[in-house]
């Protein structure tokens, strides 16, 4: 009977172990992937908040395997490890994705600004064109023609920073260029409602 | 009793109660063995002395590598953070690695000093990433006032001097690059700005050596200035007449007789006068010894004119020379119809290469300037008045 009793308890022991003794190693693998992936998406430029929620819970998770690799086999258990990891890898696909959102904004609006750009860019140049002309207007002519160039000369920067990812640089600038093409418009304007009342 | 077929002898009786007292006895001592021993270990584990994991350290360390990401660290320092970063995560998985070994043989020590070292070196990268921002800021705020200096200087050297446009445009340049600077800044993109600030300095340096270029041509070219004028004083005196001389840098026309300095009157001049008239349309006052060549008290579109003899043989033989040079244009005219002429005193160069007066003073000169009175126009005069 008492070995009987015996018997029964070493078997449902190992039993027990062989279940829960086994390290998440495809989960491990799985977050770990995750993770690299929302670093290549710049998480941690444009969702800094999200990219590090992940990487806190996906060290939880190496220190809940660590802990359970120390302990007695009987006594080990990596079902904590196994859900953190879990989480750890939807916590790190949530941030590439919200990473990737934030950019295809800035995208957008920086690609907004050079389209609002152009447009008084080219009222610019349209403006020029319809300027008062005459003796007395060429030297004004000139310099409004410089203005007009150094605002077109920031915007072919604003340009290339946009391709180059530089979106905060070219917004300043695009945001002087435009300022540059409105006064412009506003001078030639004024040029024009001078020599209608004179 | 057992029955016939199962008769046993005495002695195997008793070899059978002595075996199964046998076996009572030893499970006995086996169950107060193991009750010993788990009573043992329960004191063991209640009364020994052990050690609490550095949670407390490991919240820090979190807290401090948070705060210098905010700062910026990551941008600025960022060697520095990733070994912050490094010795958070190496102190927390040495923690949890005591944290799985039986309780009395636990020992925190090193997981504590790593989290410590990593809080440490987290505020380390904080601090640097500051003083690297203080840093940056001064920097590009300090390169923004020396441009902005510098172009202050160059804006009145422009503004006392003939239109230059050629030097304007750089000036609208390297300003536009001030104004981008000012605005990345104000988004803390340091590096940005001062790289902007460079480029205006290149646009600065550029406008500078256009107006050396300038001031060369002038110091070439004085000494000839010099002579016309003497060459007209001279006239002035000896024939006793009335000569007019132009100073387009100092926008002054000079109205003497023999010899003499009798009035001076305020000008403007071509709206491109920095240089020698070149070709028609291109706004500059031609500079040269000329006459004037009819006098119109009526009709034109400027109040009153005295047209003069632009271009003279020098400027034909010149004009050739720049198209054969290919300085100018093959297609190009070399222009006419040069006068002095009111509808003046606007304050600034405005007229396609003519020379304009206020209408009062046109009133003035006109009563003592004829047809072939001498007109000559220097861009510089150091001599006179």
């Amino acid at each position: 009977m008492f070995k009987r009793i015996t018997i029964a308890f070493i078997a449902f022991a190992l039993l027990a172990f062989v279940s829960c003794a086994k390290a998440p190693e495809q989960e491990m693998q799985k977050a770990n992937t995750s993770i690299e992936a929302a670093r290549t998406a710049e998480a941690e430029d444009y969702a800094p908040d999200a990219y590090g929620i992940a990487m806190d819970t996906l060290n939880a998770a190496n220190a809940a395997k660590t802990e359970a690799d120390g302990k007695f086999a009987l006594f080990r258990s990596y079902s904590k490890a196994k859900e953190m990891f879990v989480r750890a890898e939807a916590l790190a696909n949530e941030a590439a994705s919200a990473a990737q959102a934030e950019k295809e904004r800035v995208k957008a609006e920086v690609e907004g600004l050079l389209t609002q750009a152009k447009a008084v860019l080219d009222s610019a140049d349209a403006a020029l064109k319809k300027a008062p002309k005459g003796k007395g207007s060429k030297a004004d002519i000139e310099l409004i023609k410089g203005d007009l160039d150094a605002a077109n000369a920031s915007y072919t920067d604003a340009q290339n920073d946009f391709t180059a990812g530089k979106y905060k640089s070219a917004k300043a600038k695009l945001e002087a260029a435009m300022q540059k093409a409105q006064a412009v418009i506003t001078e030639i304007e004024q040029a024009k409602a001078k020599k209608a009342g004179k | 009793m057992r029955g016939s077929s199962e008769r046993t002898t005495p002695a195997v009786d008793f070899v059978c109660i002595g075996q199964e007292v046998s076996l009572s006895l030893k499970f006995r001592f086996l169950l107060v063995a193991v009750l010993i021993v788990i009573l043992f270990s329960v004191l063991v584990f209640l009364f020994l002395p052990c050690q609490h994991p550095p949670v407390a350290s490991l919240e820090n360390a979190k807290l401090a590598l948070k705060q210098a990401a905010k700062t910026g660290a990551l941008r600025y320092k960022k060697q520095f953070y990733r070994s912050a970063e490094k010795l958070m995560r190496d102190g927390w998985m040495e923690m949890a690695h005591q944290n799985g070994r039986l309780a009395p043989f636990r020992n925190y020590e090193v997981a504590d000093s790593i989290l410590k070292l990593a809080a440490e070196t987290a505020h380390e990268a904080d601090r640097e990433a500051r003083e690297r921002i203080r840093y940056l800021d001064s920097l590009a705020q300090s390169e923004r006032a020396d441009l902005q200096n510098e172009l202050l200087l160059c804006r009145e050297a422009l503004d006392g001097s003939l239109a230059n446009f050629k030097a304007e445009h750089y000036w609208t340049s390297a300003d536009l690059s001030l104004q981008v600077s000012e605005l990345l800044i104000t988004k803390g993109e340091y590096e940005e700005a001062c790289q902007t600030v460079a480029k205006g300095r290149e646009s600065l340096h550029r406008l500078i050596e256009i107006l050396a270029e300038y001031a060369n041509d002038e110091a070439q070219k004085i000494n000839v200035w010099r002579r016309w004028v003497q060459e007209t004083l001279t006239e002035s005196r000896t024939k006793g007449t009335y000569v007019v001389i132009v100073d387009k840098s100092a926008h002054k026309t000079y109205l003497i007789r023999a010899g003499n300095l009798v009035h001076t009157y305020d000008c403007e001049v071509g709206y491109n006068s920095v240089h020698q008239k070149l070709f028609a349309g291109d706004g500059a006052t031609p500079e040269g010894k000329y006459q004037i060549s009819a006098v119109k008290p009526h009709g034109s579109k400027y109040y009153k004119a005295l047209l003069i003899n632009y271009p003279n043989a020098l400027d034909k033989k010149r004009f050739q020379e720049n198209k054969k040079r290919g300085i100018i244009s093959l297609r190009a005219r070399i222009g006419g119809l040069i006068e002095i002429h009111g509808e003046g005193g606007r304050n600034e160069d405005w007229t396609d290469g003519c020379i304009a007066l206020t209408n009062s003073e046109m009133d003035h000169i006109m009563q003592y300037v004829t047809v072939g009175t001498p007109v000559t126009i220097v861009r510089r005069s150091d001599l006179w008045p």
